[in-house]
């Protein structure tokens, strides 16, 4: 029996549907948890309504704001998050919500793009994460994303860092046990962007897998680049099924 | 956008009634004191002072140092007793301004 | 963690501020002279930093609860409330409650002046907690007279810090 056992651990993939993946909320506190659905309470939301602001205000020049194409977003991008990372069609690239934002920007907008983790792109990427919350994650992993659905998951197991850990070791392997003050929890990200205490701010969850590689003493990747961008596919994946819950509150 | 607010309060109230006022804040409230990379350090950038006025006389005042955090929440509470906006002043270090007004309904 | 400590807000030595208490401060030489029972379970330090808050007056343990958890999941934002127990009447009243974290590079955090109006003495917020330490909360009620009560917190580290 315990010699099955080890074997069933050593050969369970990443990513196993064996062990169903629980959102970054249920690690939390009661009183943390209450915090989060309080619109009251859970600081997140500014980022939202400036989002919401964005959403609507011409750009300089004689561009479109971003409603002019996308009327009543919260029905026509009512969804939306649930299916990114997504690759774009045309160019063949992995593009997550910022990303297209960006490329939104950047193309259809003529304006110059806002940058990773600058107040304006997080605001509106948790406007439009927030149209989407409470509806199950299910992003495509098959056709034009399979490859980069493999190198996320590659990246999820590979042992990285000083520390010598991969992903999965812990977020597989060590979930509900402590670390210090925290629960290692599923890393299933679907909360992002999220208003974490540590920060006193809204982040990515780009800048949350910088804070990750930090802790193993690992490269920190470029946010936005392509390998926090494979792990990001992976890990919403992962989480397929599991409401948005944008903006989420985290330690 | 450093600096908005959502205060949270009942439309309406009976007179004498007690209503709970909730006042979450955006603002990094700054402590300084880290480096500013050039030898120096970044001052500390706080709002140090909330005081409402409810029908124009005052009803709270919060005093406001380094230790309560960043985008802060408060609540407190008053007795209704008239229809009339409750104004929200907030003082920044370096002495800016921000005001928010709510209406309260007396029936 | 990424705490930084500012020179603004350094801490002098515990033994510099017995020196400059038995010097001069008032309100120090009463703490000298505080009665050992109602010094026991507070450090000097704090006992300090609640007697220049009532200028001397020695806070009776009664009256005022203090909501705070007692572990906190991160010191930067903690849930914090107090409540009196007062008819809040203009004949009887909180004036202001104190709130005081004596390992904190400033001790004191905030101050709530509240009145006859606010019906009742019940107020919250979010707290910075820099360290496990004692808190205490401190009410000047309206006939002259000081209450308080603290509580315990662990604040624990985070186990990520934060590299951006």
């Amino acid at each position: 029996m315990g010699l099955a056992i080890a074997l069933a651990v050593v050969v369970l993939p990443a990513g196993s549907a064996l062990a169903e993946i629980k959102s970054g909320s249920d690690f939390l506190s009661p009183e943390l948890r209450r915090q989060q659905a309080d619109e009251t309470r859970n600081p997140g939301f500014f980022w939202v309504e400036q989002g919401r602001e964005l959403f609507s205000r011409r750009p300089a020049g004689d561009g479109q704001a971003c409603i002019g194409c996308h009327v009543e977003p919260q029905q026509s991008l009512r969804g939306a998050a649930t299916r990114y990372p997504q690759v774009d069609a045309a160019t063949g690239r992995l593009l997550n919500l910022e990303g297209r934002i960006e490329q939104c920007r950047v193309e259809r907008q003529a304006q110059p793009a806002f940058g990773y983790e600058t107040p304006d792109l997080l605001s509106l990427t948790a406007y439009l994460a927030s149209l989407s919350r409470g509806l199950p994650m299910h992003v495509r992993t098959d056709g034009l994303a399979q490859p980069y659905y493999e190198a996320g998951k590659a990246f999820f197991g590979r042992r990285q860092g000083q520390l010598n850990l991969s992903c999965q070791q812990c977020h597989d392997g060590l979930v509900g046990q402590k670390l210090r003050g925290d629960t290692i929890s599923h890393g299933a990200g679907t909360g992002y962007p999220a208003y974490r205490l540590e920060w006193n701010d809204v982040g990515s969850l780009h800048r949350r897998l910088r804070a990750c590689s930090l802790g193993v003493r690992a490269t920190q990747f470029e946010a936005g680049g392509p390998e926090y961008l494979a792990l990001e596919l992976f890990l919403a994946a992962r989480a397929r099924g599991l409401p948005v819950e944008t903006p989420a509150m985290r330690r | 956008m450093s600096f908005n607010a959502r205060i949270t309060l009942p439309a309406q109230a009976k007179a004498g009634e007690i209503v709970e006022i909730r006042v979450l804040t955006r603002h990094p409230m700054d402590r300084g004191g880290q480096s500013d990379g050039k030898g120096g350090t970044v001052p500390r950038k706080i709002l140090n002072r909330l005081t409402a006025t409810y029908a124009g006389e005052p009803i709270f005042r919060f005093d406001m140092h380094t230790g309560v955090s960043a985008n802060p929440f408060v609540s407190f509470t008053t007795r209704a007793v008239e229809t009339g906006d409750i104004v929200f002043e907030w003082r920044e270090d370096g002495g800016a301004i921000y005001t928010r007004t709510a209406r309260l309904t007396v029936t | 963690m990424s705490s930084a400590i500012s020179p603004r807000s350094a801490r002098t030595e515990a033994g510099i501020d017995r020196r400059s208490l038995m010097v001069g401060s008032a309100a120090g030489l009463l703490v000298a002279g505080l009665p050992l029972a109602a010094a026991a379970d507070t450090p000097p330090d704090l006992a300090q930093l609640i007697a220049r808050v009532t200028e001397g007056a020695i806070p009776e343990r009664v009256r005022i609860r203090l909501e705070i958890p007692a572990l906190a999941e991160n010191g930067n934002s903690v849930d914090t409330r107090i409540v009196v127990d007062s008819p809040m009447t203009p004949a009887d009243h909180v004036r202001w409650i104190h709130l005081i974290a004596e390992k904190n590079p400033f001790p004191d955090m905030a101050r709530f002046h509240l009145g006859p109006r606010a019906g009742r003495a019940d107020v919250a917020t979010t707290l910075r907690i820099a360290q496990s330490q004692k808190v205490v909360a401190l009410a000047s009620l309206s006939d002259g007279r000081f209450v308080m009560t603290d509580a315990d917190i662990v604040v624990t580290l985070s186990a990520c810090i934060d590299g951006g």
